[in-house]
This record gives C-alpha cells, structure tokens and sequence, in this order.
C-alpha cells in the first residue's frame, strides 16, 4: 500500500516548499503583491498606527492601550537598550522597539488563524531584517572608532603569536557568521514551525480521507497534536522575536564598546 | 521584575552581555573558528593537494583557537 493509493488527490499532502511560495494575489504581480509582502505591509500599518493613537493623547493615568505601548517600549528601552548596551544605547531604543514589534507581530501571524503563515518563514524577509542589524551595528563601529574598528573588532589582547591564529576566527565570527545566524536562526523557527503545523493538520485529513478505517481515528490524535504545537509556536514566536533583539543590542554594545 | 526599585547599574563598557547573548558569542567563535581556518585549510590542500589532511588540522586548530576566544573574552569573572 503506497502513500498515494490511500490518499484522496484533493489533500496537499505532504506539504512541500511550494507552501512557502505565495502565488500572486492579483495575476502578473508576482513576487510584489504576495500574501507575504501584504502581510508585512499589514503588520507595519498596524504597528505605526497603534502607537500613533495610543500616544495621541497620552494621560498621566494611561488608557490600556497607551499602556501597553509604554510597556513595550519601556521593556525594550530599560531592560534591552539600557541594560544590554548602557546609558548610550537608550538612542537605540526607538529602532529596537520597531524592531521588537514587527517581528512579534510577524510571527505571531504564524499562528492567527486565517493568516496562518509567518512572512518570516521566508528567507528573503529576515535576510532584509539581518543586513539592517548588520549594517547598522558596523556603522555604529566605525562612527565610534574610525578606522580604528577594524582593529578593534579583529584584534583581542592575547599573545602576540596566537594572533594569527584568532585574527581569522574573529573576522568570521562577526562579519561572516554574525549576519548569516540572525537571518537563519529567525527563518528555520518559523519555517519549521509552519511545516509542522501543516504536517499535522494536513496530516489529520490524510488519515481521515484514508481507504483504511483503522487510520481514520488516528487523525484525531494528529489534530490534537496541532493544537499542542500551535501553543508551542506561541513560545517560539515571542522568543525568537526577543532573541533578534536582544543580539542586535548585544552586537551594538560589542561595536560601541571601548575596550575588550 | 517592575517593581525594582533599586536602579540597575549598566554594565561596564567591554563587560560580555549576558544570557542569550553570551551563548551565541560563544557558539559564534566556536563556529567561527571552524569554518575560518577549515576554509584556509581547504585552500591549502587544493594548493598542495593533500587529500584533505590541511582541511582537517586547519578545522581542529580553528576550533582550539574559538576555544580560547570563548575563554578569554567570556571566562573572566
């Protein structure tokens, strides 16, 4: 009994890369008015104007959602910005908030139902993501340092004669492997988490519609496991939401920093 | 922790970031150090051909040298 012979052809099952490559939403505008650019479009209007309106009118007793906005951007700048990078990093704390709340909100589309993709689950959009962070944090080098970044970020106090040595691995952990794990680390959490809730719900018809009555209840088991991973992706989003954040600070701090 | 009333001192300029930031430098130099010197190894043996012997000294020699980043820029303190 092959895998085809019991499924009904009508379930896209397995779930393949094709999943992850929206078509076009109006015919010819492809890969410019996807469900994924919509979705960022989407996430970045409704962060703009969620803060726009709750400071419209800020009280000295805040309404909730003023609240909620200064919870985030107090929780990014006290305990992101200023604890990770120092007083200085509090200048910064205006993109790591943007920063911290499209990528909640991104992510979390992962799991809204109706949306149920994250546009992070494409590795075009956390590479854009990536080269900001990238950029920004060895421009901040170099407007601290100078030229003098260059040694500042290659050359550790060790042992003349290890130098040779370290000089190589620094240049690849922060130029080469710095920007390739922030993107990658975002777009696999994602991705794998879509493919698993697909897997699984997917999955639950594919056993439903199957010839076989003793798999038919298994899909049961199947759906219920997508529920689970659906709360599972819940901690996922906001962690590596928080994880992008927090080693953008860190590699500021890194490129702001005096000494070693 | 919002209710913290003592104010928290900024971490010293230099002073390693800590949590999540701290294992990712560290998996970073170990990675690093890997690919950096795997890579100069490799270039060594397609210069020399030697069957993949530079490949595998420059990989061990780059993750002894991510060793000793992660020790000295973390292991302080």
């Amino acid at each position: 009994m092959t895998g085809q012979s019991i499924l009904r052809a009508e379930v896209p099952f397995p779930p393949s890369v094709e999943d992850f490559f929206p078509p076009a939403i109006v015919e010819g505008t492809y890969p410019w008015l996807t469900k994924f650019t919509v979705l960022v479009v989407l996430a970045a209007v409704v962060i703009a104007a969620f803060f726009l309106i709750a400071y419209r009118n800020p009280k000295l007793v805040p309404t909730k959602a003023q609240w909620i906005a200064e919870s985030i951007y107090g929780f990014t700048r006290n305990n992101i910005a200023h604890d990770m990078i120092g007083p200085e990093g509090v200048r910064f704390a205006p993109y790591l908030t943007a920063l911290l709340s499209f990528l909640l909100l991104t992510n979390i589309f992962g799991i809204i139902p109706g949306i149920q993709v994250s546009p992070n689950s494409h590795i075009a959009f956390p590479v854009v993501l990536a080269i900001i962070s990238y950029v920004m944090f060895i421009y901040v080098g170099f407007r601290r340092h100078g030229l003098g970044y260059i040694k500042h970020s290659l050359v550790l106090p060790a042992p003349w004669f290890v130098q040779p040595i370290l000089i190589p691995i620094e240049f690849a952990s922060t130029f080469l492997i710095r920007p390739f794990t922030l993107a990658v680390r975002l777009f696999a959490n994602m991705f794998a988490g879509h493919v698993i809730l697909l897997v699984f719900t997917l999955g639950g018809f594919a056993l439903l519609n199957s010839a076989s009555l003793l798999l038919k209840p298994v899909s049961l088991v199947s759906w219920v496991m997508a529920i689970a991973i659906t709360f599972l992706e819940v901690l996922v989003a906001i962690l590596q939401a928080y994880v992008f954040v927090v080693l953008t600070a860190s590699y500021i701090q890194g490129s702001l920093a005096e000494e070693h | 922790m919002a209710d913290d009333s003592t104010p928290k001192q900024p971490r010293p300029p230099g002073d390693p970031v800590s949590g999540a930031g701290q294992g990712w430098t560290a998996l970073g130099y170990l990675i690093g150090g890997i690919v950096a010197w795997g890579f100069i190894g490799w270039l060594i043996d397609q210069w020399l051909d030697l069957n993949g012997v530079a490949t595998v000294i420059g990989s061990v020699l780059g993750a002894a040298g991510g060793v000793y980043l992660i020790v000295m820029k973390l292991g302080r303190g």
